[in-house]
């Protein structure tokens, strides 16, 4: 059973990410997700993007709540905190207001986000909390095997769907630019290269930024988000798209469609640690 | 603030926040609730004048989520709220118990369930702060009965939650909360500081949840350079998650046998006039403070009456109740529910013994007299 004991594709896998030079943050945990799984390439894209920002692991905590892509803390290696489904940022919150050093990275999914976490986004947003939200949509509950969620298309079947889904599904970018977030973007991660570029954009930004991946669920959805339909219908944003004009990235967030691809809106503004410095200041006089 | 040193008024919830701030507490997240929006109100005027951090969240359980965050970030962090708040937040909570996680949790009491009686008092809780959280979990509960207790109690709350990275709850009812008394405070510099247990050694060699003689790990704050990973799930003693029975077992016992292990430290009680008592009364908060006067009183009738208050009051002070309650044949609970701590008693009290509870569940406070009318009625029986 020698080929059991030491499977040739893991070796392989191995020296592909020895090869990508940017070992250091891969933890010794290989991801347990399903093969084909679009989250493989976010954890690429990912320690790529700390290891182009020359970003210290010892320095960087990735937290996450519940599901599938809230797995992701333990297939990197840095500080990780796998908190209670719905409640990653709050907990971001609390790490990054208490050591504002530290790169703080928030990874999730579309259930964890929008239905059980949905009343954090908000004021994560509004308080400009400088940490990165990559939220991990994929349409669908994969961790729990299937189950209808708050993106799941209208009409998708599933198994806590099975006459179809009947309820609108959320427009996550429209929130988050009304929520005042103050960068937003959006990526496939069937489109790894363009996705390492945009995580790196939304690292470097100071403040509040949510990077939308839109990630298809290879094992539960075989109808709606898959690679072959988004695909199809992904496009990047116009080049003429103005990112400081929030109608501009609304206008482009309602296309559901067709989902753009790239920095939909940016506008730097004080953060929560400019804020308490502040309330500091004033308490100390 | 009032310079320490001298005499001064002060609310049990301004107590609170105080005692809090002088244990080293500098992150509080909270969200309004009666009856203990003083103490955020306090720590929001307060903490940053000592470099701390206050921030309202948007609810209780991102109040809950943000002093983990905090916590393990390395500041010593709390929030504060009451009954229903408490319920949010007792799944954080739980993940406090099984990852180890210090942080201090204060729950003013009001009459419940639900949005209940928010302005009246009432002891409810007594039983939710033991096992409001799901599955097996160990928790320190603190019940101060006093302004000045309340202060002390805080900063032994920091200290057993910082040097046993268990999460500590301190509970009290919303008439000491908004009991105003005179008191002196100790100077800062007289309080000792409690300091964690960070992780030292070499990194490669590091295990976040390793078994030490004294059963607490060291904890790995990010920067320090141990990329440890923190989760809900059930892990090895290296921190990554496992379903393997034995180390699961182990894993489960650490935490539960650390209570254990440290119960003389944790164990604080209060016990008058006991030695000879025939009949014992058992209470905490403001029913306490009502005990204590029928309990002289009914001394100055040459009835044989003592009082045993638990201070911590889970782990309750079994050895020390027991020793205390040796000669009573009645012990008397007086609490502002429907029978909660009494539960405790029947179970630790021997067969000879009998337990009469006093409750009260109208929102108002047990009045001495009828504790003195009780023991009465048991002295002439």
């Amino acid at each position: 059973m020698s080929n059991i004991e030491k499977p040739v594709y893991l070796e392989e896998k191995l020296e592909e990410i020895q090869a990508s030079g940017h070992l250091e943050y891969r933890s010794k945990s290989l991801p347990t997700w399903c093969p084909g799984c679009g989250y493989f390439s976010i954890v690429e894209g990912l320690t790529a993007a700390l290891n182009n920002l020359s970003i210290d692991p010892d320095e960087t905590v990735v937290v996450s709540g519940i599901g599938c892509a809230s797995r992701f803390p333990f297939f990197i290696d840095t500080y990780g905190f796998h908190s209670l489904h719905g409640r990653a940022l709050p907990v971001a919150t609390g790490i990054k207001v208490a050591n504002d050093d530290l790169s703080v990275i928030v990874v999730g999914g579309d259930g964890d986000a929008f239905a059980i976490g949905g009343a954090h986004i908000p004021h994560a947003a509004r308080r400009n909390v400088d940490i990165t939200y990559i939220l991990f949509d994929n349409g669908i509950y994969g961790l729990t095997k299937g189950q209808t969620s708050p993106t799941s298309v209208l009409g998708f079947q599933t198994t806590t769907s099975p006459f179809e889904n009947h309820d609108m599904p959320l427009n996550p970018l429209m929130m988050l630019l009304s929520y005042g977030a103050s960068w937003v973007g959006q990526a496939y991660a069937g489109h790894p290269h363009h996705m390492a570029g945009m995580i790196e954009e939304a690292l470097a930004f100071k403040g509040f930024s949510y990077l939308h991946v839109l990630s298809p669920c290879v094992t539960f959805d075989k109808t709606s988000k898959t690679y072959q339909n988004l695909g199809m219908s992904v496009r990047p944003l116009p080049d003429d798209h103005d990112r400081s004009d929030v109608m501009a990235a609304m206008a482009q967030a309602q296309k559901t469609d067709a989902p753009a691809l790239g920095c939909y809106f940016e506008q730097p503004r004080p953060t929560l640690a400019d804020g308490l410095n502040d309330i500091a200041a004033r308490a100390a006089k | 603030m009032r310079a320490t040193g001298q005499l001064q008024n002060l609310q049990g919830n301004h107590a609170c926040a105080m005692g809090a701030i002088a244990a080293g507490c500098r992150f509080f997240a909270g969200y309004p609730i009666t009856p203990s929006s003083e103490i955020a109100e306090k720590m929001s005027l307060e903490l940053p004048k000592v470099d701390g951090i206050f921030i309202q969240m948007e609810d209780e359980i991102a109040s809950m989520g943000a002093i983990l965050g905090a916590s393990m970030g390395g500041s010593k962090a709390m929030t504060a709220t009451s009954g229903p708040g408490f319920s949010l937040k007792q799944e954080n909570l739980g993940y406090a118990a099984g990852a180890e996680i210090p942080c201090v949790v204060v729950n003013v009491m009001r009459g419940g369930p639900s949005t209940g009686l928010p302005t009246r008092p009432a002891q409810g809780d007594i039983m939710q702060a033991r096992w409001g959280t799901h599955g097996d979990h160990g928790v320190i509960v603190l019940a101060p009965c006093s302004v000045k207790e309340i202060y002390q109690e805080m900063i032994r709350a920091f200290w057993l939650t910082e040097t046993l990275r268990v999460p500590v709850v301190v509970i009290y009812d919303e008439v000491i909360g908004h009991l105003v008394e005179t008191v002196e405070l100790p100077s800062p510099q007289s309080i000792e500081q409690a300091e964690r247990k960070w992780a030292s050694g070499p990194s490669a060699e590091f295990l976040p949840y390793q078994k030490t003689k004294d059963m607490v790990p060291a904890m790995a704050r990010p920067g320090d350079g141990y990329r440890a990973h923190t989760t809900g799930l059930t892990t090895s003693e290296s921190g990554f998650p496992t379903q393997d029975p034995g180390q699961v077992e182990a894993m489960v016992t650490r935490r539960l046998g650390k209570l254990e292990h440290h119960a003389a430290d944790i164990a604080s009680y209060e016990e008058i006039d006991c030695k000879d008592a025939k009949i014992i009364l058992v209470t905490v908060g403001i029913s306490a403070r009502a005990a204590a006067r029928a309990q002289q009183q009914a001394r100055d009738k040459g009835l044989k009456v003592g009082l045993f208050r638990p201070i911590t009051l889970w782990p309750f002070p079994v050895v020390a109740f027991r020793a205390a309650s040796k000669k009573a044949t009645h012990i008397i609970v007086p609490e502002m529910n429907a029978g909660q701590l009494i539960l405790e008693i029947e179970r630790l009290m021997s067969a000879k013994q009998t337990a009469v509870g006093i409750n009260r569940i109208d929102g108002e406070v047990i009045d001495p007299v009828a504790i003195l009318e009780k023991i009465e009625e048991i002295s002439r029986a």
